[in-house]
């Protein structure tokens, strides 16, 4: 009996092991969380890239995360794979261009999977994001009436074959953003993997000979990520910079000032100040004729 | 002698007299000195910095080009209208109106900090600009107030000529200098009322000018309180009441210093108390419109600054200018009683003490208040308050233009002496 009482104590170890044990596999408490996005990005079929957004929860809101350093890979996350290291900026976002190295890894395979890894520092965690695509091949095309032809494509069996009922949005390359060709935003394609959009927005200004960038583009798509194609048509209004450098205006230099302006300057001054002269000759006169008397 | 000549010659300064000059010319040896502890330092000297660039320099600037509107009100506008009981007063107008002019033209070269920016302002001006309008008004008005004061001197000049033994040697040469040559004769006579006439009616066009353009100066620049189409005749009309206002003060000192109550008479200050109180209301009127249109709209960007002036801050100073500069007397004024010479002096002063920092009100809190908002900026960049060396020079300014005022009447007739004894003769003809 003596013996066992002996024993007991020895009967907690398992519990201590376990708490030991996850201690060591928990997350440090005092950092926090890393949410991270991860998504696909094809520009015109050719220009590949990813992108990551990092954010975290403070105070009951997303802020995001500047200054995290993300290894982003292909498929797998080793050296081989590495598509390219990224840090975020102040708005907690980074890019990396895949580059031609991983172009055969890109051949072989009709998905692909994608990594990204940040180590723990700077008071967060580390984390480890996954996504995952089908490669798909959008392409945009101008027919009659202007009319814009898109139609998207994914790779299967070797070919690429059409996809019907997915989102593409239509628009126009603007400044800012880009903007809707015609009153609906988006278009869903048909069993050709084809949508129709008018255009309707006659007499928006282009550049200098009057072109457009026309945009067909699919977004956040849970298969194919995101696709953006870009046509140019010479659909816009031709723009007449109107460059008034070293020309005459308010704002010119001293020597540039607009001429109905100093003509009203001028006109004034003169008035003024020949009645100001005339008023100085008076004095002469009084003067004068004080002399005469 | 003519007793009109006696009572109206100006006099030597009394015992209170010198006291009143030594306390002002202590003044002007202080904003002497704190110019000089500024040119030496430059503008770090003063409270200005990146947001408030503009502060009572400039608030300064605005209160003289105001008050010196008042020569073309009782000068110009009234002689226009035929209105013949203010010519006792033309002459405190026209010196006030010099006075205002050349410390208003000193303190913006005060504001640009090194004077010989002055020049560089003329050899690099832009024509487009409204400050250079602003240079331009000025001098030609400061010519024509000059003018103004000068040619209706002249008759009054032969005379202090002829009673030579009561003056010094000194005045009587400098009265010789710049008036010898007028004998009145029907000529002389007639060439001074045409020359008078002419610069009665370019003044008044000049003198709005001169107010327009310093409204300019801040209706061109887009900021909160400033972004007004009615700031001319806001400014203007501002320009009128203060200027009314010094011309009481004035009426009220140089009657009781030199004994002027047969002259400037209690009629006097009834008539130009309901020249004030009308000014007053109408300057009421601007206030109203400049104030109460931005608050019923209550735009984002105008909020603050709004805020800021009627509960905020500048509150107790904004409620304070509004009451003393223009409800106050306009309470007063309303009644006969209000406008015997006490009630109206304590007026005039309200009305000038009010201006001075209404004229603030417009200029700083504006400049406090950006449409982009001020952050990662020190906390001292949110508030103005101007430093002793300011405070010491825009002292020195004014009790450099009483100064000036102070001289002038010592050494010109403060009253037309000319002007009185042909009025009495009209009257007992």
């Amino acid at each position: 009996m003596k013996r066992l009482r002996n024993f007991y104590p020895f009967l907690f170890l398992p519990f201590l092991q376990l708490s030991v044990s996850f201690s060591a596999y928990a997350q440090d408490s005092s950092r926090k969380s890393l949410l991270v996005d991860l998504s696909y990005h094809s520009f015109n079929n050719a220009a590949m890239y990813l992108s990551v957004h990092a954010k975290t929860k403070e105070n009951g809101k997303f802020q995001p995360v500047g200054g995290v350093r993300f290894r982003l890979y292909l498929d797998k996350d080793s050296s081989a794979c590495l598509a390219g290291d990224a840090v975020t900026d102040i708005k907690g976002s980074a890019i990396a261009i895949l580059p031609p190295s991983l172009k055969n890894q890109w051949n072989s395979a009709t998905t692909h999977r994608f990594v990204a890894l940040s180590d723990q520092e700077g008071g967060f965690n580390s984390s480890r994001t996954e996504a995952a695509i089908v490669k798909a091949h959008l392409e945009i095309d101008t027919g009659q009436g202007k009319t814009i032809i898109a139609k998207i494509l994914e790779m299967k069996n070797g070919e690429w074959m059409p996809v019907k009922a997915v989102e593409i949005k239509v628009a126009i390359k603007r400044s800012g953003s880009d903007l809707a060709v015609g009153d609906k935003d988006s278009y869903t394609t048909d069993s050709t993997g084809t949508i129709s959009a008018e255009f309707s927005r006659a007499g928006i200004p282009g550049d200098k000979n009057g072109l457009l960038t026309l945009v067909a583009k699919v977004e956040d798509n849970d298969t194919y990520g995101n696709l953006r194609v870009e046509k140019s048509e010479p659909w816009g209004a031709a723009l007449k910079l109107t460059d008034t450098f070293d020309k005459r205006s308010l704002w010119a230099a001293r020597f540039k000032t607009p001429l109905w302006l100093l003509l009203m300057e001028y006109s004034i001054f003169l008035s003024v100040w020949s009645v100001v002269i005339y008023l100085i000759f008076q004095i002469a006169r009084i003067i004068k004729a004080g002399r005469v008397a | 002698m003519n007793s009109v000549i006696t009572d109206l010659l100006p006099m030597r300064f009394g015992r209170w007299g010198k006291i009143w000059a030594a306390i002002l010319l202590m003044f002007c040896a202080i904003g002497a000195y704190a110019y000089f502890l500024q040119l030496k330092n430059g503008l770090v000297v003063t409270a200005m910095g990146d947001y408030v660039s503009w502060g009572i320099y400039i608030s300064n600037f605005v209160f003289f080009v105001a008050i010196s509107l008042v020569g073309s009100l009782i000068t110009a506008v009234l002689r226009l209208a035929n209105v013949h009981w203010s010519t006792p007063l033309t002459r405190i107008a026209e010196i006030i109106a010099v006075s205002a002019i050349i410390f208003a033209s000193l303190i913006i070269i005060v504001d640009m900090g090194r004077p010989e920016r002055f020049l560089y302002l003329m050899l690099h001006s832009r024509l487009q600009s409204p400050i250079i309008w602003d240079v331009i008004v000025i001098s030609t008005y400061f010519i024509l107030s000059l003018l103004l004061l000068y040619i209706p001197l002249l008759p009054d000049l032969k005379i202090l000529i002829q009673v030579n033994e009561r003056n010094q040697p000194r005045l009587n040469r400098f009265y010789r200098f710049i008036g010898s040559f007028w004998k009145g004769t029907p000529e002389q006579v007639r060439l001074s009322e045409k020359a008078i006439n002419i610069m009665c009616i370019t003044i008044i066009p000049v003198a709005f000018c001169i107010h327009t353009v310093t409204s300019w100066l801040f209706a061109t620049t887009y900021r909160p309180g400033w972004d007004s189409t009615n700031f001319g005749a806001y400014f203007i009309s501002g320009a009128f009441l203060v200027g009314a206002g010094a011309v009481v003060v004035a009426m009220f000192v140089f009657r009781k210093a030199y004994h002027l109550e047969k002259y400037i008479t209690e009629l006097h200050f009834d008539k130009m108390g309901k020249v004030l109180v009308m000014l007053a209301l109408l300057y009421l009127y601007f206030n109203i419109n400049e104030y109460l249109v931005p608050a019923f709209k209550m735009r984002k960007p105008e909020s603050a600054h709004l805020m800021d002036l009627f509960a905020g801050e500048f509150a107790p100073l904004f409620w304070s200018a509004i009451l003393v500069g223009m409800v106050l007397p306009i309470a007063i004024l309303l009644f006969k009683k209000g406008r015997k010479p006490l009630p109206m002096f304590v007026a005039g002063l309200m009305v000038v003490v009010g201006a001075w920092f209404k004229r603030y009100l417009i200029v700083t809190p504006t400049m406090l208040h950006p449409f982009l908002p001020m952050q990662d900026v020190p906390q001292r960049y949110h508030h103005y308050f101007p430093s002793w060396e300011e405070w010491a020079i825009v002292m020195g300014s004014l009790a450099g233009a009483l100064l000036v005022i102070t001289y002038l009447a010592r050494i010109f007739p403060i009253i037309p002496i000319q002007e009185t004894i042909s009025e009495q003769h009209e009257k007992a003809a």
